[in-house]
């Protein structure tokens, strides 16, 4: 009888240890259940199966902080020497992939894409990109129609994006002067330059560079 | 209780007391202050540079410093003869490990609080903002910590410090790619694969539950809900990992 | 009504420890068949030569280790049961203690182990220190201790329970001999509050003087046990004869006998190895006018009786 307590006494802690790590598992399982019908926001963040982001081993966003400072880099150097940007719509789609909730490189990349290279396609595309993960988000939205505006001269689609972003929460007031100066004033010089002069706000100092450029282009003194 | 907190008290002193802890605490606030130089270069993302690399950094580190120095810790009382004056007491050898570990979790815990107020000073001097739900991710953090360190103690309860330290590092590694395991294993064509996967997945600790520094950064505060699940979940993982070291050590003979 | 004899502080019985070689598997039995009692309020010394299993013989009992075979008792109870270490204060041998700590931090650990309240533990501590002749060094790290110094740290952790029951390994190692003389002081006043002391030495010289029972130890296997005086009372081993001074022919004619004569500073010393040859030599002396200072009986000294153990334990293994 003696050797039957001893035998379980010494497994005691496994079958303890054991009870606990299915307890914790199933806990874990019901957490995740709840999370993932929660909000948007939240799904983003939950654990997902993207092999980027699982890779990056836990610290996705700080890598994707470092992709995107690269990027930066990539494009500095090139606006010296040839102007040449090919790789960055591959770098910003590697932030993406590791923080997709990370606005900036798709606009800064939509940006550079559209207007630096002409490629309006391949901006709008990353813009469409950055939306789907971020639908609530306005400034995507509104950068597709300023690139619509500007790169494509589709005014009546800039519209729509203008008209769209409007709605979105969050948005500034001028969201909705643009809807309605672009659906009134298609191909309007003023309308350009207004969106120009936006661009001028942003913290970006590459963009602002563009800006000025174009506003120069336009016939307009930047303005302080 | 009394003597696992003498335990825990007498492995703070110890680890502190270690030179390496002041290097790495300079390092880590050195880490904040470099990361701070990147912000112009961010083109306005420099807020978000600071806090994705200071929370990254911390929790690097703390993990780096919980392997290492922790994976020596009780190797260190054997070869040097210290618990035997220690055991010779009337402390339960298992009172012995859960002490370690309490001192091992506490001093890497604070560590890592160090380096978060460091980050939250940076962003109020320079930024002027306070970002109060980096807290919810550093919650998480310390509680992953915990994991890390009762592997750790596990693992040293019957191996080298060399070999737990590699244990405990795979264990982290496999930890992070736990979801990814289990959806390769499930959509592969073999149901053996996906039996032997879905087995490694309810073992291994699931540490994707713990990673909220993605979220905060982008301002948005961790539910308390899912702190309390990922809370208890650790606990009891660590609770699972110490009952089983402690019946371990317990069989120990001490040459 | 029945007097019943108290219960032995220790009692170890059959007690056999085997290690197997983890690379080899080759077992070595460290300790084999030890059966022995300590009685409440004695000092044993427990001796033999390095690789005696006497250090091994010492962890079994603090339950440091787990026996192969054979039950150890501490207090009627399982060395492995912390309750049984409560009143226990060891000494290990060659002590290595946090080197991290000052000396009065690692006494405040010792008494927090011991369930003592931290201002108590604290008073203890410090009392301690100054009875061993540390109170210069209380804040000192223990890094910075000799050996000397950490030797008398040890025995102040040992002591700091008031234990019931102290076990030292090699208590005297490193110590100078005022030191060895005050710790032989501590253990009699130890023992004169009742405590049951089993140290473990091979310095028998240091032995000997408070000892009430030794055991002597030998590969594993206890060779013998008894009091000191009980152990040696089997055989005198020679006489001695001190004479004033000594003429030449009665001289010659105890060395013709086969005896021992030698000058000790300005007397003589002749050693008689039978009992019946004695009275032939006085004799001899008293014929010759001899004036006999004294006739003593030399017994064996305990460090002789060792050797003799030894080499009839080495002969009954192989």
């Amino acid at each position: 009888m003696t050797q039957i307590r001893a035998r379980v006494a010494a497994l005691a802690p496994f079958l303890v240890a054991v009870a606990l790590l299915a307890g914790g598992d199933l806990l874990d399982a019901v957490g995740k259940a709840r999370f993932q019908s929660g909000g948007a926001d939240e799904l983003l963040y939950y654990p997902s199966g993207l092999m980027v982001r699982q890779a990056a081993l836990g610290y996705e966003t700080a890598a994707a902080d470092v992709a995107w400072l690269r990027g930066i880099q990539y494009y500095g150097e090139h606006r010296l020497t040839d102007q040449k940007f090919d790789l960055i719509g591959h770098v910003m789609d590697i932030v993406a992939d590791l923080d997709p909730a990370f606005i900036q490189p798709y606009i800064f990349g939509g940006f550079v894409l559209a207007q630096e290279m002409k490629q309006p396609e391949r901006g709008l595309l990353l813009l469409e990109r950055g939306r789907v993960a971020n639908p609530e988000n306005w400034d995507l939205v509104f950068e597709a129609g300023f690139l619509h505006y500007v790169c494509r001269h589709d005014y009546a689609t800039a519209s729509r994006y203008f008209t769209w972003a409007s709605r979105l929460p969050g948005h500034p007031e001028y969201a909705e002067r643009f809807a309605a100066f672009a659906s009134q004033k298609a191909g309007n010089r003023g309308m350009a330059i207004l969106l120009w002069k936006r661009v001028l706000a942003t913290g970006n100092k590459y963009m602002q560079e563009v800006a000025r450029r174009e506003l120069k282009r336009l016939g307009e003194e930047e303005q302080r | 209780m009394i003597r696992v907190l003498a335990v825990a008290r007498n492995t703070v002193r110890e680890v502190v007391r270690e030179r390496i802890v002041l290097v790495l605490a300079i390092f880590g606030a050195a880490l904040v202050a470099a990361s701070q130089v990147l912000s112009p270069l961010a083109m306005g993302e420099g807020k978000k540079v600071v806090t994705d690399f200071g929370l990254a950094g911390s929790s690097l580190l703390a993990t780096l410093l919980a392997v290492f120095l922790g994976s020596s810790l009780l190797h260190k009382e054997l070869d040097r003869r210290t618990i035997y004056a220690v055991m010779a007491k009337p402390i339960r050898r298992a009172e012995f490990l859960v002490g370690k570990f309490l001192g091992l979790w506490t001093t890497t815990g604070f560590l890592l609080a160090g380096m978060t107020l460091t980050v939250l000073a940076v962003l109020t001097v320079v930024h002027g903002e306070t970002p109060w739900i980096l807290f919810g991710s550093l919650l998480l953090t310390v509680m992953e910590l915990g994991i890390v360190t009762a592997f750790v103690i596990f693992f040293s309860s019957f191996t080298t410090p060399g070999l737990t330290a590699f244990f405990t590092v795979s264990v982290i590694v496999t930890g992070n790619f736990a979801e990814q395991i289990l959806y390769f294993g499930g959509h592969g064509d073999s149901p053996v694969l996906a039996g032997m996967t879905n087995a490694l997945y309810w073992i291994v600790p699931h540490f994707a539950t713990f990673n909220a520094r993605g979220m905060v950064t982008h301002g948005i505060a961790v539910p308390p809900e899912r702190i309390a699940f990922a809370v208890t979940y650790s606990l009891l993982y660590m609770g699972a990992l110490l009952t089983v070291a402690g019946a371990i050590f317990e069989r120990k003979d001490f040459r | 009504m029945r007097e019943v004899a108290p219960l032995p502080l220790l009692h170890v019985d059959g007690l056999t420890k085997v290690y197997r070689d983890p690379m080899t598997l080759k077992p070595f039995t460290a300790v084999d068949g030890l059966s022995f009692s300590l009685d409440r309020g004695e000092i044993f010394g427990l001796l033999g030569p390095n690789g005696a299993g006497k250090t091994t013989t010492i962890k079994l009992i603090l339950g440091l280790g787990r026996p192969t075979r054979g039950s150890i008792r501490l207090d009627g109870r399982d060395p492995r049961d912390p309750a049984a270490r409560r009143r226990l204060g060891y000494l290990p041998e060659n002590p290595c203690f946090y080197d991290h700590l000052t000396a009065v931090e690692y006494l405040e650990l010792t008494a927090a182990l011991f369930g003592i309240d931290a201002q108590a533990g604290r008073r203890a501590g410090l009392a301690l220190l100054e009875r061993l002749g540390l109170a210069a060094h209380v804040r000192k790290p223990l890094r910075k201790f000799s050996k000397g110094m950490i030797q008398r740290l040890g025995l102040a952790q040992a002591l700091l329970n008031a234990p019931t029951f102290l076990v030292l390994d090699e208590p005297m190692s490193g110590l100078d001999p005022i030191g060895r003389a005050e710790v032989k002081q501590i253990l009699r006043e130890e023992r004169s509050r009742g405590t049951t002391i089993l140290m473990s030495s091979h310095v028998l010289a240091e032995t000997e003087p408070i000892c009430d029972r030794v055991g002597i130890m030998s590969g594993g296997k206890l060779l013998e046990v008894g009091t000191i005086s009980g152990l040696l009372a089997t055989g005198v081993r020679e006489w001695e004869i001190s004479v004033e001074s000594l003429p030449e022919r009665p001289a010659a004619e105890l060395r013709a006998a086969g005896h021992r004569v030698e000058p000790l500073g300005t007397r003589w010393l002749i050693r008689i190895a039978e009992g019946p040859a004695l009275q032939r030599a006085l004799k001899v002396l008293t014929q010759s006018e001899v004036f006999v200072n004294s006739v003593e009986p030399r017994r064996e000294t305990l460090e002789e009786h060792f050797v003799r153990a030894l080499s009839r334990g080495k002969a009954a293994r192989s």
